[in-house]
């Protein structure tokens, strides 16, 4: 008997299988996890892949020096970068409108008048319709008590364009109601002089007027040329409770495409060249024109340009290769919205900009996994083997699922890259490695929501979400309700929150549970659904889904709660049995790498072993 | 804000009743020190009373909410103050100060040395933070979550207001009567021009 070790180096997770392998077989003693140092395949890996045996040994109970053998994997150097590009910008130009949304603007409906300063307001003419600014440091009462004055005076004051957030206050001091917007930070720069139009929906509602074309048309009496003009306009503010246009001779609001450089991908004998302002779907069929793709470069002097050279770099670190001779393989384009600040705007208003994600993905044929062997077989002083091709072992792991079966497909989702394989009937392994997995769907989620903080929108994608209604109650995403019996931490008090294991944590977003819960599914179906069907699809016999006989799911994203689901969804059309991988029935769908080596070691034959580790 | 802040308005608490518990489920209960108003009439940096309150209620009626106003007797602990409050108010939540401008946001269901919002120094609350106070006392109150109130810090304080603010306690302290159950005021807030 001869105590044998497989250790799997992930791109985020090193696994190791620890079992006793003699003349009648493997017995599997115990397995252990532990996050990857380094980029996977570089000297780096050894202490964690050393802490990930230390721990193997300590849970099989077994001391050191009794280790014969460490088997590693021949990890195929695959590494993923990511990039955001915004596509869109929205530029309002000589301030022509005021888009943004305040928590409370006051009164409603709409007026349309001359822009006058509140202190000019004294000078004003009778009967003739004005909107009055209100700068800063204005107090409410004072600026009521002005108004009313103005007003029984005959002035015939239509509307109010604010500093501070008084709207609701002033509009209840008013002998009439008029609609007030507030909370515009830059209020000084609003022309005076102008005509303008300031309208507020009534709660729960959205303005009608001055979000369509021919409602801004009518308002301000405008010419077929110019409602074409201010189309922008209408669009730029639909959806808000509250918005103010003022009429200036050479404003407007432009909505722009940015030139964020070209894409040139190469393959199947030519090259083409797509434009990332394409979006994703354009981008993600010139690669399909392509397939296979043999290397993608990026416009110098671009954002897209500097970060595929970047993951170049990265690679050129990891494997000593110069640049020149580092190919990416595969690009993942997804397109997302970001929220940034518009350019010229009044009031800190924030544009949903239209946005591609990109994961691009380096293979190269030399590792560095040597070296790493080498280390391991000083520090723990027993025998290191390289072996087995990741795909292979991971299916002869994957087999060990009970109930599964020859042919088998596998789709390995990982933190950096989705794999897909296939064993078919001749036993033949054909295998992929696509771009995009985890990490990009914590990124698509941290841009979207705004969040700016990656742990939190890491928390935000592995857990399901609650509403704290009280400080005894919770309303999950189900619908369903939660009590407690001891009152919850101050600090969750009417938040959305994350559900996790050591308790509720805060999600530091203003939106409603639903939509951040809509982001979350969207990011996972974008990354994970997208690229379990387009790997599939690049293994399958004849690239048709339906020939494939069942799919298991492995790699840390396969213990997620939803993302099985969605994967298993996407894939039931096909007819295909779809599930998630229980490696030797104990291990679910970690470890399938590292068992698999144990098992290839051993020469034990491929099939469901039922009677497992027991 | 420094408008608001300039011009002089007066704070007179009129009695209108024991302070009992409110039913209105987005109502915010302002519960105030023994000596609040009267016989102090400004917080230890000079904000009047009269706009601390003001402001307060403006940030809650700005939001949509309403509030009551409570006088508390038989005791000068802003904690106690405040969860007094807090269970009276029909939502829950309360707002306590202290007559030096001690602020702090309660929730009923909270242990009574816990807290919504804490603004333990007094002489960094001005007008402003008084008003976001309300706001966000409010939007507790309707079950949002709003951002909590920057809180500004500065080291110096302690050492340049300790002891006058150890005096103002003190003198606090003195208006403590035992036998007096708290009572609902009307702050009625006079202009003075």
């Amino acid at each position: 008997m001869a105590l044998v070790i497989g250790v799997d180096i992930g791109n985020s997770t090193t696994e190791a299988c620890i079992a006793e392998v003699g003349e009648d077989g493997v017995d599997r003693l115990a397995s252990s996890l532990t996050a990857t140092t380094g980029v996977k395949g570089t000297p780096a890996n050894t202490k964690g892949a050393v802490t990930a045996v230390r721990r193997a040994l300590s849970a099989a109970g077994r001391p050191a020096d009794a280790l014969a053998t460490v088997l590693l994997n021949e990890a195929t150097p695959v590494i993923s970068g990511l990039a955001m590009e915004t596509i869109t910008e929205t530029i309002i130009t000589e301030s022509t409108m005021i888009g943004h949304n305040p928590d409370t603007p006051g009164g409603e409906g709409l007026g349309v008048g001359m822009t006058v300063a509140l202190e000019d307001l004294a000078t004003v003419e009778e009967d003739v319709p004005v909107v009055v600014v209100v700068g800063a440091g204005a107090d409410f009462d004072d600026v009521a008590h002005l108004l009313n004055r103005a007003l029984e005076r005959g002035v015939d004051v239509v509307a109010a364009v604010m500093h501070g957030d008084d709207a609701v206050l002033v509009v209840n001091r008013l002998a009439r109601r008029i609609p007030v917007v507030d909370e515009v930070s830059a209020v000084d720069r609003v022309p005076l002089g102008m005509l303008a139009a300031v309208e507020v929906a009534p709660p729960g509602r959205t303005i009608r007027t001055l979000s369509d074309s021919y409602g801004l048309a009518s308002t301000f009496d405008l010419d077929a040329e110019q409602t074409r003009q201010v189309s922008p306009v209408a669009r730029a503010l639909s959806g808000n409770r509250s918005a103010v246009v003022v009429r200036t001779p050479a404003g407007d609001v432009t909505d722009r495409r940015i030139p964020v450089g070209t894409l040139t991908l190469s393959g199947s004998g030519r090259s083409l060249e797509v434009g990332v302002d394409g979006g994703a779907d354009a981008i993600m069929e010139a690669i399909g024109r392509v397939a296979p793709l043999a290397d993608v470069h990026g416009q110098s002097g671009t954002h897209v340009g500097g970060m595929l050279a970047t993951v170049r770099d990265t690679m050129t670190d990891v494997t000593g290769q110069p640049a020149s001779e580092i190919q990416i393989r595969d690009v993942l384009a997804v397109d997302t919205v970001v929220p940034s600040t518009v350019r010229g705007g009044l009031a800190g208003e924030v544009s949903r900009e239209n946005a591609v994600a990109l994961a691009a993905m380096v293979r190269t044929s030399r590792s560095r996994m040597q070296a790493v062997a080498d280390a391991l077989s000083s520090e723990l002083g027993c025998e290191t083997l390289i072996g087995g091709v990741e795909g292979e072992v991971a299916v002869r792991g994957a087999l060990t699922t009970p109930g599964s079966s020859v042919p088998i497909a596998i789709i390995d989702m990982g933190g950096g890259s989705t794999d897909a394989a296939l064993l078919d009937r001749d036993g033949a392994v054909s295998a992929v490695h696509v771009a995009g997995a985890g990490e990009l769907v914590t990124k698509l989620i941290d841009s979207e929501l705004g969040l700016e903080d990656r742990e939190a929108a890491e928390s935000v994608k592995r857990h399901p979400l609650a509403k704290v209604e009280s400080f005894f109650h919770v309303g999950h995403e189900d619908g369903t309700v939660q009590f407690f019996t001891d009152p919850l931490p101050p600090n969750v008090f009417a938040k959305v929150v994350t559900v996790t294991p050591e308790g509720l944590a805060p999600v530091p977003v203003r939106g409603s549970l639903e939509s951040v819960r809509t982001v979350r599914r969207e990011a996972k179906r974008r990354v994970f659904v997208v690229n379990a069907l387009r790997a599939l699809a690049q293994v399958a016999p004849q690239g048709s889904l339906r020939l494939l006989g069942s799919v298991v799911l492995l790699g840390g994203s396969a213990l997620d709660f939803e993302i099985p689901g969605m994967v298993a969804d996407a894939l039931a059309p096909y007819g295909v049995v779809c599930g998630i991988g229980n490696v030797h029935g104990t291990e679910g769908p970690r470890n399938a790498v590292a068992a698999g080596l144990v098992d290839v070691h051993a020469g034990t034959a491929a099939g469901p072993v039922t009677a497992a580790a027991s | 804000m420094t408008a608001a802040v300039d011009s002089v308005r007066t704070l007179q608490l009129r009695e209108i009743g024991p302070a009992e518990r409110g039913t209105r489920p987005e109502e915010v209960v302002i519960a105030l020190s023994p000596a609040f108003g009267d016989p102090f009439t400004k917080t230890i940096v000079d904000v009047p009373h009269a706009e601390v309150v003001r402001q307060l209620l403006a940030g809650i009626e700005e939001r949509g909410g309403s509030a009551r106003v409570i006088k508390v007797y038989r005791t000068a602990d802003l904690a106690a103050i405040a969860h007094f409050g807090a269970k009276l108010s029909g939502s829950g939540i309360a707002v306590g100060v202290l007559s030096r401008g001690t602020t702090v946001l309660h929730q009923r269901d909270l242990a009574r040395l816990s807290n919504l919002e804490l603004f333990p120094q007094a002489p960094l609350l001005d007008a402003e933070v008084f008003r976001m106070i309300g706001a966000n006392a409010a939007q507790y109150a309707q079950g949002q979550s709003p951002k909590p109130v920057p809180t500004r810090n500065d080291q110096m304080a302690r050492p340049r207001w300790q002891a006058k603010a150890a005096l103002l306690h003190l003198k606090e302290f003195d208006c403590i009567d035992k036998n007096r159950n708290a009572v609902e005021v009307e702050p009625v807030i006079t202009r003075v021009d």
